[in-house]
């Protein structure tokens, strides 16, 4: 594999596969597992369809799972996505509606162009990372509480942004197109969106020292002062692109929909935990990967296509998904205690 | 009754590769203050726990009023008559002193609390003890010394045999010790046994009846405190005829300059002004909390502080990342939470304080990496069959040597070792000691900050000697130097 494959000793200094790469493999299988059990109970489970719809529902989770990711491995919580894609979509619409149209409160805009609205919606998006990183890196305030308080900062701004209700009237074409580009089948622009964040994710991750200053700080935050890591300036870091993430997500499912709807993406900040944590994040910061967060998004879609396969009513969908979720993080901790004894 | 209160025969305690408490025999009597003393890592710690049943002795016997005792924990322990006051107070600070006095004794009706007389007694002997505690008042908000009384009054209420205080002095001020003081000669009219720990000599003649002098896990002596003729007695036996084997004297250079501080204060340091020059070891001595750590932690911009540090005659800019800049790298004192990613791997470790020599624009090269871990594993010889290996996995020693790899791969020029050698076995530390000094061969200057004596003397140039925040001697070190002397300054008497 490796170019000097003649230096024995160095051969023999590689070791065994890491913790990382085998928990991956083993939920991988668990991943297959589960898609060929829905496959043999399941009438027509098996199919194309069945495949690109799994990317085609997901895609959001992922983008999130990557910013959730990054924090998780540094050892801190973002409960505040999910408020800000509600926020997002509000905003954008809200920015880009007509500004003398005169329908009614909720037709009323700013009349921008639509590139300077998304730019400015952004904006708004970092302005709520950056409380985030205020209150956490720099106060160190926990970071459970911070981004509770930001969640609801943020579906705040959203609720009034659009009465409660949702803002679609009045809205130009171009607000509908970049969320409904058509790639091929059920799969549009903003899953291939999310595949390149995944790729650049991967790669940060593991190959540059951003990426493993975020390992570093998790896996033990005084030593990485001690070793020079500029820690809170990192974590400010992380919270910003993890809202900016978010806020790509709110205006992408607002294009989607033609619509900014206030309530979107209410429980997408314990979806993209769920699945960071799936793929083998520790709670406590230093251990998880991208590649894992997206087998982990892969397994809780299945699980919810098998759910509607098999008739199963959408309220039964919560309770399957925490049943799944358990097991797998169960099952990882005593095959990762098992390895390691 | 017998008249002695506790009997230890033939006490022995192996940890792998050491045996901390070897063979010691010795006698308390009853109704005295028994002080213990001798250097850290002489085995007074490990005599201790194993007698409040924190952990298992490896053989020998222990009488308590010449009955067999055996304390499987420290609660079995106190039942059996034996409490403890340790450095970390045991109360809670969101109850009241009275909660606290009656933690775990409560006594209930139907789920309501009752004050029995279980509860008058108790605060009986608080108010007996000092009466100027409103035992209404939350615990939080009390001083260290209150907590302490606190914590002796609950022994003293569940009739306690014999108290055992650890450093009782150690985070109080001149006149709460004073008052502290009091209330032990209080306990010893109520007929309770003190065995009382302290660094500070002066106490041990001031307070003690007994004193038992320990060494290398060996019991030397023990005798009446009116047998002892000075501090100067008690030092000798407390270091022995420690022989200076390893260290040569350097040839003498010509001095440059490396590191200057001028009047560095800090919550803890007073008025520290020193230099340390190119190329020497320079040594830090003084027993626990005199203010090492916090002075290796003011340089390295770990801590704050006032006062000027300069580095080749420029100011350090006081943070670490700026220190390691510089040209200064750090192994600090807790190498587990302060050193180590223990989560990670030995060649994440290793490359973890220079990350620029590994990558370039911000991409890592995974083979520089690789061979800078290879490098360094060969070097220190830390042993593992993987650079992948998590380094939580390795033992003491091995630890030790990835932290230092981890300095070195730094490029530094100045190494600041707080505690290199603790809790690591004698073979490694043999290998860090040797270590050192092929560094300095190579140019690099090290300060080494240490608690135990002869390590200081095997390898320092010259000794800084520190006492409450204070530098109270600075001493070359060579054949003429006296051990005698440098504990008697490190245990707060005047310098001469």
């Amino acid at each position: 594999m490796r170019k000097n494959e003649s230096n024995m000793k160095n051969r023999s200094l590689a070791g065994k596969l890491s913790n990382e790469s085998y928990l991956n493999r083993v939920m991988f299988l668990v991943l297959i597992t589960l898609f060929a059990i829905a496959s043999m109970t399941i009438k027509n489970y098996f199919s194309t369809a069945t495949a690109l719809n799994l990317v085609a529902n997901n895609w959001y989770i992922v983008i999130l799972g990557v910013g959730v990711t990054f924090l998780l491995v540094s050892g801190h919580l973002d409960m505040s996505v999910g408020g800000i894609v509600a926020m997002a979509g509000v905003l954008s619409a809200y920015f880009c509606q007509p500004a003398n149209e005169g329908f009614s409160e909720l037709g009323q805009g700013l009349g921008m162009p639509y590139g300077v609205a998304i730019l400015l919606t952004l904006l708004c998006c970092l302005v709520i990372g950056a409380l985030n990183a205020l209150f956490i890196a720099k106060m160190r305030v926990a970071s459970i509480i911070v981004t509770l308080g930001t969640m609801s900062i943020a579906r705040g701004i959203g609720q009034v942004a659009a009465l409660g209700a949702q803002r679609s009237a009045g809205l130009p074409d171009i607000f509908g197109v970049i969320g409904n580009v058509p790639l091929f089948g059920p799969i549009k622009i903003a899953a291939a969106i999310a595949a390149l964040l995944v790729i650049a994710a991967l790669f940060i991750e593991k190959k540059t020292s951003f990426g493993r200053r975020t390992y570093l700080i998790g896996a033990n935050r005084e030593a990485a002062r001690l070793s020079g890591v500029k820690v809170e300036r990192h974590i400010a870091l992380l919270y910003l692109l993890s809202s900016l993430l978010a806020g790509i997500t709110g205006i992408l499912l607002a294009s989607e929909m033609k619509a900014g709807i206030s309530t979107r993406g209410s429980g997408f900040e314990f979806s993209a935990l769920v699945v960071t944590l799936l793929g083998g994040a520790s709670i406590d910061g230093g251990v998880g990967s991208v590649l894992g967060m997206v087998i982990g998004a892969m397994i809780l879609g299945v699980v919810s296509s098998a759910a509607y396969g098999m008739l199963l009513r959408p309220e039964w969908q919560f309770i399957l998904k925490a049943i799944v979720t358990f097991l797998a993080i169960i099952a990882q901790r005593y095959l990762l205690d098992r390895r390691n004894k | 009754m017998e008249a002695n209160v506790l009997e230890i025969k033939g006490l022995v305690k192996d940890y792998p590769g050491v045996r901390a408490v070897n063979e010691v025999s010795f006698e308390i009597k009853r109704n005295v203050v028994h002080c213990l003393v001798g250097e850290n890592g002489a085995g007074k710690s490990t005599l201790i726990k194993i007698l409040t049943g924190a952990c298992e002795r490896t053989c020998g016997e222990i009488l308590l009023n010449g009955a067999e005792y055996c304390a499987r924990n420290p609660k079995d322990a106190r039942e059996k008559g034996i409490s403890t006051l340790y450095q970390e107070l045991n109360v809670v600070d969101q109850l009241t002193v009275e909660e606290n006095l009656t933690l775990g004794l409560e006594d209930t009706f139907c789920g309501f609390l009752r004050k029995t007389d279980k509860v008058k007694k108790i605060i009986a002997v608080l108010k007996d003890l000092e009466p100027n505690i409103n035992p209404k008042e939350r615990v939080g908000r009390l001083s260290v010394a209150k907590k302490q009384i606190i914590e002796i009054a609950k022994a003293v209420a569940a009739e306690t045999e014999i108290i055992i205080m650890d450093e009782p002095t150690a985070a109080l001020s001149e006149s709460e010790i004073n008052r502290l003081f009091t209330i032990i000669k209080r306990l010893r009219e109520k007929g309770v046994t003190v065995i009382y720990i302290s660094h500070r000599l002066d106490e041990i003649f001031t307070l003690g009846d007994y004193v038992t002098v320990m060494r290398d896990g060996k019991h030397v002596a023990t005798k009446p405190i009116s047998e002892v003729q000075d501090r100067s007695e008690l030092v000798q036996l407390m270091i022995g005829r420690t022989v200076i084997e390893s260290y040569i004297p350097k040839e003498t250079q010509a001095e440059e300059p490396l590191l200057e501080l001028r009047n560095v204060c800090n919550h803890k340091l007073r008025d520290i002004s020193l230099t340390v020059n190119r190329g020497e070891i320079v040594g830090f001595y003084g027993l626990i909390g005199a203010g090492k750590t916090e002075l290796a932690r003011a340089i390295y911009g770990a801590d704050d502080y006032s006062g000027e540090i300069l580095l080749h005659g420029e100011k350090l800019g006081g943070t670490p990342e700026k220190a390691i800049r510089a040209g200064i790298a750090l192994v600090p004192e807790e190498r587990r939470t302060q050193g180590l990613f223990t989560l990670l791997t030995i060649k994440h470790n290793i490359s973890a304080m220079n990350l620029k020599k590994i990558s370039n624009l911000g991409l890592i090269n995974t083979t520089r990496e690789r061979n800078a871990a290879k490098s360094y594993i060969g070097q220190l010889n830390i042993k593992t069959d993987s650079m992948d290996k998590e380094t939580s996995k390795l033992s003491g020693g091995n630890q030790q040597k990835v932290v230092f790899s981890k300095c070195l791969f730094a490029n530094a020029d100045l190494l600041i070792l707080d505690e290199p050698t603790r809790g690591i076995d004698v073979g490694a530390k043999a290998e860090i000691y040797s270590i050192v000094r092929e560094l300095v061969a190579k140019g690099k200057t090290i300060m080494f900050f240490s608690s135990e004596l002869p390590e200081i003397l095997n390898s320092c140039d010259r000794i800084f000697l520190l006492y409450e925040g204070e530098i109270k001697a600075e001493l070359r070190n060579g054949n003429d130097i006296n051990s005698q002397d440098i504990i008697h300054i490190v245990t707060g008497g005047a310098a001469s």
